[in-house]
């Protein structure tokens, strides 16, 4: 009998174990996250860049982090071009009113609070905390259908990518999670603490942000010491072949990465030189893949050292190679700016930009009308106008304008099929800008208007009449339903730099 | 839409072809979504068959020649080697001086041309007499004259009316027999001629059915040829084109001094001119004639009479009209069409309107040879150069297509800019010949090269590299202890030890089977 009994006993008191366990968990977990996480409305402008005088509306959920001092952490992703935000607790119920009172695209967060004071009631503020490096499974947590759902995920890699919005590199981990849906704040949760928010979901794979990069921004924030994430403004190869060291005259083991191209930037000195071999980073070693060893988070790319806890405006130190010497030199961290790129990479917060003369549609050249070609548009996007992003700004020409389409009208006869042509000159004015395009206008030559695209494979200039200008955009406004003839946002700053980009 | 050119072996017609807007062009059509270059798909439809009646009471189907072509290309990013041997099947038809006439794609890269009669087993050698790739057409002659015994050499006629009756006759897949198959002349305009893929003439549509192993097959009308069969559009029911008797002319005329040139090109970009604004401003009176030359090509005889912003009034004999189009045989065509009509190093008389006044010039116009690298390419093999394993090669659009179907997605950027835009972008810039390295032979000597293959090279020892002698020139003469070999874009580069590349080289020649280091 006991020979029977102890396994039949064991085998209950286990499974009563288990059964606690996991009621446990989940009533632990439960509590603390439901006063945690919140679900945000957001609605916002679409813009049709076919038809840029014309918007529409998107409401999208996301999720919110409740923090100390009344501030719900979520991504910048959907809170652009937002007309209202709305606050939910508990995954059901009544609806708050919300503000976002700091949001930063390039980092891809964002800072959302609620005036009214009862809001915050029964809310608990949840504590930033950097993920361990050894951990190695993670809980994703979100509201779905007024419930809190929690999956499990699996620690993939500490990684250095570009975030969902921008250009700028910085750490990431990627986890494997069975969930669809992701990218939209979800927290993530290692031991109870929550170590990121999640910003991209391709297949199982999730990107998420982590709180180590988080964290420093925020704190920075408060304290007024945070001026937007730098970039290393240079291209850089990996120095894996010996010849290419040994021409360079660098002596012993391969080490470093050679650095390729240096922007110029009028009135800068560049720190950096074509083929400087970078050995160092803030002290960190770079090895010949570009990796550096970073105390936390194991081999990482040296983009991250970047934005690791540095801002635009500080200091970075290199160790460099040159011409057969070792030097150190001190390299100021670049603004992250969309304008800084001949095509911005985005537009946010901005109705788009157009003007129309008497049928013809000029707008900027941005990646957010390349967008309008839908996901694939690095693809189906006309090549040529995709191919600008390959090519730098100069003084002569920081951006560009292109006739989009033109608005068949009888003063555009004969151009009704013209499209997606870049202009050059207005006028005899060389054209960077839509206000640039529109002076020009008021400058006609003997009586027209002579609009000159870039030179390339497709047609080189136009020739409509001054005189009738006025009189056929009116026309051409009421035929096609359009309010005004232009809308033109704050002049970007004239600030030119690149991204730095391992080839 | 995709163009076919209609052969019997499917894998020989996916022919990414450039839309022909860089010589004479009217260009105010809608451009494709992702850029110039118009991915259309070509069936070369190598057809054999005959069916009309005579007037010398002949039966017109004996003088239809079967035509089975074993061929073979070569690798271009590979140019040592060849691909498989291909054997396809073509159609042709007996023409005075006991020659065959046939389709160029039916013929290219020819190793052994077996010919065969109507109902006659017995095959027959033939070669390639005369060869115009850029239209398409092809000249054949039989070693054994005894094949022309009792054959009658078909006459041809003149341009087909739209709506009037055709008849083809061929050889096309899906039997062993001659196949005759009838329809109208839908459409008569200038066309894309897939086989070369950038270049267009004048082509006409039928709805008779024209399919793969058609190629090269008679069009016939009242007896007389009116037409060479040579490519469709799949997926477009009931289209087959035919090359029309004014492009087989200008080919019989060209090859009367025993040389195959080829089309001449006027090297302009002329548009349509017809806001009202824009003619005012020209000071041209009436709207229905005139269209305005937006650009010409660097070509020095072009540049020498003409100027941006004339606008030609008359091409020859036909008044060009304010769309561009010419009035040519009840059709209205592209007004390229007239200057194809002249041969090479001919001349053509034009009626300008510049600056206010009408001016009479007379253009001279050539073969143009300059953007023979964003079409097909064919019989001369490509050239490259092989050191160190590195293999370096002509930058082309045959090149491209080894990137696969897609390759204008799959391709490097940079390459697709360099090959389609920057001549146009940068004149001054441009190089005669681009240089990719096109692949890398592993071996320790290369082994660490980071950039391994596929890439625009923009240097080597500090030589600007403008075609493959200068890579040469640049391996050769210069003897420092690393070569050193900069990329596009953004001045990338990869050094090689000089001592032991030189050492490795035969070697790495011998162990990958590559006869030669180079071909120039």
């Amino acid at each position: 009998m006991k020979y029977r009994f102890y396994p039949l006993l064991a085998g209950i008191l286990s499974l009563a174990i288990l059964c606690s366990a996991t009621a446990a968990e989940s009533n632990a977990a439960k509590p603390v996250w439901d006063h945690s996480l919140v679900l945000l409305d957001v609605t916002r402008k679409q813009y049709d860049y076919f038809q840029p005088w014309t918007k529409r509306v998107k409401t999208s959920h996301k999720m919110g982090l409740v923090l100390s001092g009344q501030e719900i952490l979520t991504t910048a992703d959907e809170m652009f071009d937002r007309t209202l935000v709305r606050i939910q607790k508990g995954g059901r119920g009544r609806w708050w009113t919300g503000t976002v009172t700091w949001i930063d695209y390039h980092a891809n967060l964002a800072l959302v609070t609620a005036v009214d004071e009862a809001f915050w009631q029964d809310l608990k503020p949840a504590e930033l905390s950097d993920p361990a490096s050894g951990a190695e499974s993670f809980q994703i947590i979100r509201w779905r259908e007024g419930k809190l759902e929690t999956r499990k995920a699996e620690f993939n890699q500490f990684t250095v990518g570009t975030g969902h919005l921008s250009f700028v590199a910085h750490v990431e981990l990627e986890v494997s999670a069975e969930i669809q849906g992701l990218g939209g704040g979800e927290p993530i949760i290692a031991d109870s603490h929550v170590v990121g928010i999640a910003e991209e979901q391709a297949g199982n794979k999730c990107s998420i942000i982590p709180s180590s990069f988080i964290r420093p921004i925020l704190e920075a924030r408060k304290k007024g010491s945070y001026r937007g994430l730098g970039y290393f403004d240079f291209y850089w190869q990996p120095a894996e072949n010996p010849a290419s060291l040994k021409f360079l005259k660098l002596p012993g083991e391969p080490r470093g990465v050679i650095v390729i191209e240096v922007p110029s930037h009028p009135g800068l000195e560049p720190v950096l030189k074509a083929r400087d071999i970078l050995l160092s980073v803030d002290g960190f070693d770079i090895d010949i893949q570009g990796d550096y060893e970073d105390p936390s988070y194991g081999h990482l790319s040296l983009e991250n050292l970047a934005t690791r806890g540095k801002w635009a405006g500080d200091d970075v130190k290199f160790k460099i190679w040159r011409d057969g010497k070792p030097l150190d030199v001190t390299y100021l961290l670049p603004k992250a700016d969309y304008s800084s790129t001949l095509v911005p990479d985005a537009v946010y917060d901005q109705e788009p930009e157009y003007l129309i003369v008497g049928g013809l549609v000029f707008q900027p050249l941005n990646d957010a009308f390349l967008q309008a070609w839908g996901p694939d548009w690095k693809r189906r996007s006309p090549f040529r106008l995709y191919y600008f992003n390959n090519q730098s700004p100069t003084p002569e020409r920081p951006a560009l304008v292109l006739m989009s389409q033109v608005l068949p009208d009888i003063y555009n006869l004969g151009y009704q099929d013209l499209k997606y042509l870049v202009v050059d000159q207005v006028n005899g004015q060389k054209i960077s800008r839509l206000p640039e395009l529109r002076d020009a206008l008021r400058k006609p030559m003997d009586g027209f208007h002579q609009i000159q695209f870039m030179p390339s494979d497709s047609l080189r200039r136009l020739v409509v009449a001054a005189d009738q200008q006025e009189q056929a955009t009116r026309r051409v406004l009421q035929l096609y339903g359009i309010t005004k003839d232009f809308f033109f946002a704050t002049p970007p700053p004239t600030n030119t730099t690149t991204a730095a980009i391992s080839p | 839409m995709r163009a076919r050119s209609i052969a019997t072996e499917a894998k020989d017609h996916d022919r990414p072809a450039k839309s022909l807007r860089n010589l004479l062009v009217l260009d105010h059509s809608e451009r494709s979504p992702h850029f110039a270059i118009v991915l259309r798909t070509i069936l070369i439809l190598l057809l054999f068959s005959g069916s009309c009646s005579f007037a010398s009471g002949a039966e017109p189907e004996k003088s239809v020649i079967q035509i089975i072509c074993a061929s073979q290309q070569p690798v271009w990013d590979a140019p040592w080697r060849f691909d498989s041997v291909r054997r396809a099947g073509g159609s042709g038809f007996v023409i005075k001086g006991k020659r065959i006439m046939t389709n160029a794609h039916v013929v290219s890269w020819d190793r052994q041309i077996l010919v065969k009669r109507y109902q006659d087993p017995r095959p027959y050698v033939a070669k390639v007499r005369f060869i115009g790739n850029d239209c398409d057409l092809a000249l054949l002659e039989v070693e054994d004259e005894t094949f022309f015994d009792g054959l009658e050499a078909l006459n041809f006629g003149e341009l087909p009316k739209v709506r009037s009756t055709v008849v083809t006759y061929g050889y096309p897949a899906g039997g062993e027999q001659i196949s005759y198959t009838r329809g109208v002349v839908s459409r008569i305009e200038m066309q894309g001629y897939a086989h070369i893929g950038n270049r267009s003439y004048l082509g006409v549509q039928t709805d008779a059915a024209i399919n793969p192993g058609n190629s090269g097959g008679p069009v016939i009308q009242d007896d007389n040829v009116v037409g060479v069969a040579f490519q469709g559009i799949s997926g477009l029911e009931n289209t087959g084109f035919f090359i029309p008797p004014p492009v087989i002319n200008h080919f019989f005329k060209d090859i009367e001094d025993g040389t195959y040139d080829g089309f001449p090109q006027a090297g302009i970009r002329l548009v349509a001119l017809q806001n009202p604004a824009y003619r005012r401003s020209l000071k041209l009176a009436g709207e229905d004639l005139g269209a305005r030359v937006d650009s010409i090509l660097p070509i020095p005889s072009t540049q020498q009479v003409l100027k941006e912003e004339d606008v030609i009034v008359k091409i020859g004999p036909y008044p060009l009209g304010s769309d561009g189009t010419i009035l040519y045989q009840g059709n209205r065509l592209n007004g390229a069409m007239a200057f194809q009509e002249a041969q090479h190093g001919g001349s053509i008389p034009l009626k300008l309107w510049r600056k206010g006044e009408e001016v009479d010039v007379s253009l001279p116009v050539y073969v143009y040879q300059e953007d023979r690298s964003v079409g097909n390419q064919y019989g001369a093999l490509p050239r490259y150069y092989v050191y160190a394993g590195l293999v370096f090669t002509t930058l082309s659009l045959d090149f491209m297509k080894t990137f696969g179907r897609n390759w204008a997605d799959a391709a490097n950027a940079e390459l697709v800019y360099e090959l389609y835009y920057r001549r146009h972008e940068f004149p001054n810039e441009t190089r005669s010949e681009p240089i990719i390295m096109a692949a890398v032979l592993a071996d320790p000597v290369n082994a660490n090269l980071t950039v391994r293959s596929r890439t625009l090279v923009d240097r080597i020892n500090g030589i600007r590299i403008t075609n493959l002698e200068d890579v040469i020139k640049a391996f050769d003469t210069v003897k420092n202890d690393q070569h050193v070999i900069e990329y596009l874009p953004n001045h990338s580069f990869e050094c090689l030890d000089r001592a032991e590349a030189d050492k490795a080289n035969l070697n790495i020649l011998k162990t990958y089977g590559v006869p030669k280091d180079r071909r120039l």
